[in-house]
């Protein structure tokens, strides 16, 4: 399809002819999208539709599997993210990503947050103090561990602990985020708090969040684009998309005629 | 409604509920009929019979409303489903308020027999707008049944002409209570008469409005009718 | 269900019942089986060892026949070969682990590691010592500590690398992405991050490579062969509680039969606490 464009904002990030596969299987097909800067864009779709795989490409986490192989242009502030010499590890500093299981680290929770930080930037005790403060706060984690940050980060329930792991991205300062459906191991107020957390955070990071809970999409994004089979069905801006959709098979699979 | 949810529960819901609208429409249809023969032949009986069919009418309200409130709250519809919804409440609302109309022009018809003095009256141009506006709602409610958006902007080009037939009955009533200050009375009754026969038909316009909501995505109230013709296309 | 009577499912549940305290019955008397013997060969070691063991034990070097003596040499010398043998062969037994885990799982260095590794962790322990001996013994022409070092070790490495490689391989996927997420390093992710998280297994694993060989004597009896004096010099022949237990054990001198019932319960005792130790690891991580 067409390179799907919002007209008024500025792109943070631009897909063109992007195609992705998994040894022989041919995952994503021509994707043509621009993420718009410090807005929430929203990946729907039903299973196997490549949202995830899309996600995945904008911090070549593929990389880490030798048979994924990602064909085309992702352009992060114009620069092709696919053929960049630059260390990987510096544009993954640049577009963070957040994992459906939380993963604490096997470390307390201040050194769980410091852990990133210490990756790339040397400060001292008391400014890695504010800034893991500033990072919990960010994600309104902070009251409820400010007095046990000494330990360890698996002691926590599933929703802090998803908390800290966004905590976690967000101490180094990306960018753009990435969020891999953030919310499905997590009971219904942990995800509510996660995403009055993702509608805040937009304010100073480009949000990407794959979903597959299409109310959660509605609710929090900006913008949607739903997927199919490999391929880019529809995108715009959300209030759109789930009032009056373009194609007749967004409006399906978003009414529930099928899934 | 075309195609089948996931959910065939939700379907049944659907379904239940847009046949409830539809048995509203109904009620309201053989209301104006009933009111428009006890008005052209000025019966007390037929006049009562609207009446009693009132109390179904609000009461199909009440419960369409309730379940509308229902689906919406579980199910969180969206797209097409979301304006259906919300289409079949407005509608419902206007069917009532049709329904409402004719009560009001029952009351009159009984009131005129009361006070005695029907015979002298132009009822017979009144006649013609009440058809009008009961053939309009008729199609409106056709329409809606069927989605048919064609439908419903030739139905919105109808309106027009009821509006039209109002204000040259209404001119006709004024030069008649100018040549005789005795029938003023009367001739009052008789105006409200031709605008309740008017917002009848304003009615049936906003169920037809309605469809177009439904299918097209478009808000097309207060738009001139060219604009809507170009929306629909 | 509806279709059967109440009295055939009540015959059925009986059957069952029947059927589940046979089971039973005979699944403890297997255990009570294997638990006699195990707790007989207990009672036999202690009883039998700690009649042997006094003060002197740890100080007197082991004796002629019908002397007085102790096991001090040979407990230093398993003391010492064990520990360099841990030295040498953990670092090699990690670091090949790590490899086979987080590098290269299916190329072909890794798959002919893995097949060499099965095969040497399942090698008789003769072997091994006869492999030092001809490598090592007949080279340099003496019995050596050093070769029971190195035959120790090549028991340590194949156990280390297994429990290593199983270890990091439990560590969930998810963890390390997030690590690589943050930019991190590959180096780093598997130090601070996948080690971390697999220290307790891989400890234990080291834990009970040590107890193998500890109470290991046909490595040694082709290597450091044994030695009736003290040395701690370890290109000399040097004494170890396995190989001394097995000379003094089928000896018909009753001085040298109680000594070796001695090192018995020692090895015993320094075994038992190895596996404990492991387990209380394994269990404050969790």
């Amino acid at each position: 399809m067409e390179h799907a464009q919002v007209q008024s904002e500025k792109s943070k990030i631009r897909v063109k002819n992007l195609d992705f596969y998994y040894g022989k299987f041919h995952a994503l097909k021509g994707i043509n999208l621009d993420i718009p800067e410090k807005r929430v864009t929203a990946f729907i779709g039903p299973s196997g539709c490549g949202k995830s795989t899309l996600l995945r490409t904008f911090n070549r986490m593929y990389e880490l599997y030798p048979e994924q192989r990602a064909v085309g242009a992702i352009e992060l502030d114009g620069e092709n993210l696919l053929t960049s010499k630059q260390d990987v590890a510096l544009i993954r500093a640049k577009v963070g990503m957040v994992f459906q299981k939380p993963t604490p680290f096997p470390m307390s929770i201040y050194d769980n947050i410091a852990f990133g930080v210490k990756l790339f930037e040397k400060l001292s005790a008391s400014d890695m103090d504010d800034r893991v403060e500033w990072a919990l706060r960010k994600a309104a984690l902070w009251n409820e561990v400010k007095d046990k940050l000494g330990q360890s980060g698996a002691g926590l329930s599933g929703g802090q602990q998803q908390r800290l792991c966004i905590a976690r991205g967000i101490a180094i300062k990306p960018e753009v985020l990435l969020l891999d459906e953030p919310c499905s191991a997590l009971d219904p107020i942990s995800t509510a708090k996660v995403e009055e957390l993702i509608t805040e955070l937009k304010n100073d990071y480009t949000v990407v969040i794959v979903t597959h809970n299409m109310q959660q999409a509605a609710r929090c994004s900006d913008y949607t684009a739903y997927m199919y089979l490999g391929d880019l069905v529809e995108f715009g801006a959300t209030e759109q998309m789930f009032f009056k959709p373009t194609r007749k098979e967004t409006e399906d699979y978003i009414t529930g005629r099928f899934g | 409604m075309p195609e089948k949810h996931l959910s065939t529960q939700f379907d049944t819901e659907l379904t239940s509920v847009s046949s409830r609208v539809m048995e509203l429409g109904g009620l309201v249809e053989s209301q104006i009929r009933h009111a428009i023969y006890s008005l052209a032949n000025f019966s007390e009986e037929v006049a009562n019979q609207v009446i009693e069919v009132e109390n179904r009418v609000n009461q199909l309200e009440v419960e369409i409303d309730r379940d509308l409130s229902s689906i919406i709250g579980r199910r969180q519809p969206t797209a097409r489903d979301l304006r259906l919804l919300m289409a079949m409440s407005k509608a419902t609302a206007n069917l009532e308020r049709a329904g409402d109309e004719t009560v009001r022009i029952a009351r009159m018809v009984k009131s005129i027999l009361a006070s005695g003095a029907s015979r002298q009256l132009p009822t017979s141009d009144l006649g013609v707008a009440a058809d009008l506006a009961s053939g309009l709602l008729r199609k409106a409610l056709d329409a809606f049944a069927r989605l048919d958006t064609a439908a419903a902007v030739s139905i919105l080009r109808e309106d027009d002409l009821i509006d039209r037939e109002f204000d040259g009955f209404v001119r006709k009533l004024v030069t008649y209570m100018m040549e005789d200050p005795r029938t003023i009375s009367a001739s009052l009754d008789l105006l409200f008469l031709a605008k309740a026969i008017e917002r009848i038909g304003d009615h049936a316009k906003n169920v037809a409005e309605l469809i177009i909501y439904i299918v097209k995505g478009a808000d097309v109230r207060h738009m001139p009718l060219g604009e809507i013709e170009t929306t629909v296309k | 269900m509806s279709v059967m009577g109440i009295d055939s499912k009540q015959a059925m549940y009986q059957r069952r019942k029947r059927i589940n305290s046979l089971a039973l019955i005979l699944s403890m008397s297997a255990m009570a089986f294997g638990l006699v013997w195990l707790v007989w060969i207990l009672w036999e070691t202690v009883r039998m060892g700690l009649s042997g063991l006094a003060v002197a034990t740890f100080t007197q070097m082991t004796p002629p026949p019908n002397e007085t003596g102790g096991l001090a040499n040979a407990i230093y010398g398993s003391f010492l070969m064990v520990v360099l043998a841990t030295f040498v062969g953990t670092p090699i037994g990690v670091m090949a682990g790590i490899y086979l885990a987080e590098y290269d799982a299916k190329g072909w260095l890794g798959t002919l590691t893995r097949f060499v590794n099965d095969i040497l962790l399942s090698a008789p322990s003769i072997v091994v010592g006869l492999f030092v001996y001809a490598v090592v013994v007949t080279r340099f022409k003496s019995f050596s500590g050093w070769a029971g070092v190195m035959a120790l070790a090549l028991l340590v490495i194949p156990v280390v690398i297994r429990t290593t490689e199983n270890m990091l391989q439990l560590v969930p996927a998810g963890l390390r992405e997030a690590a690589y997420a943050l930019g991190t390093p590959k180096w780093k992710v598997i130090l601070s991050i996948t080690m971390r998280s697999a220290s307790a297994g891989v400890v234990t694993g080291v834990l009970l490579a040590v107890a193998r060989i500890s109470g290991e004597t046909a490595p040694l009896l082709f290597t450091a062969l044994s030695n009736q004096f003290w040395t701690s010099s370890l290109t000399e022949p040097m004494a170890s509680l396995p190989v001394t237990i097995f000379k003094f054990a089928m000896s018909p001198y009753e001085n040298w039969q109680q000594l070796a019932w001695a090192g018995v319960f020692l090895i015993t005792v320094a075994v038992l606490g190895l596996n404990i130790l492991a387990r209380v690891i394994t269990r404050k991580k969790h």
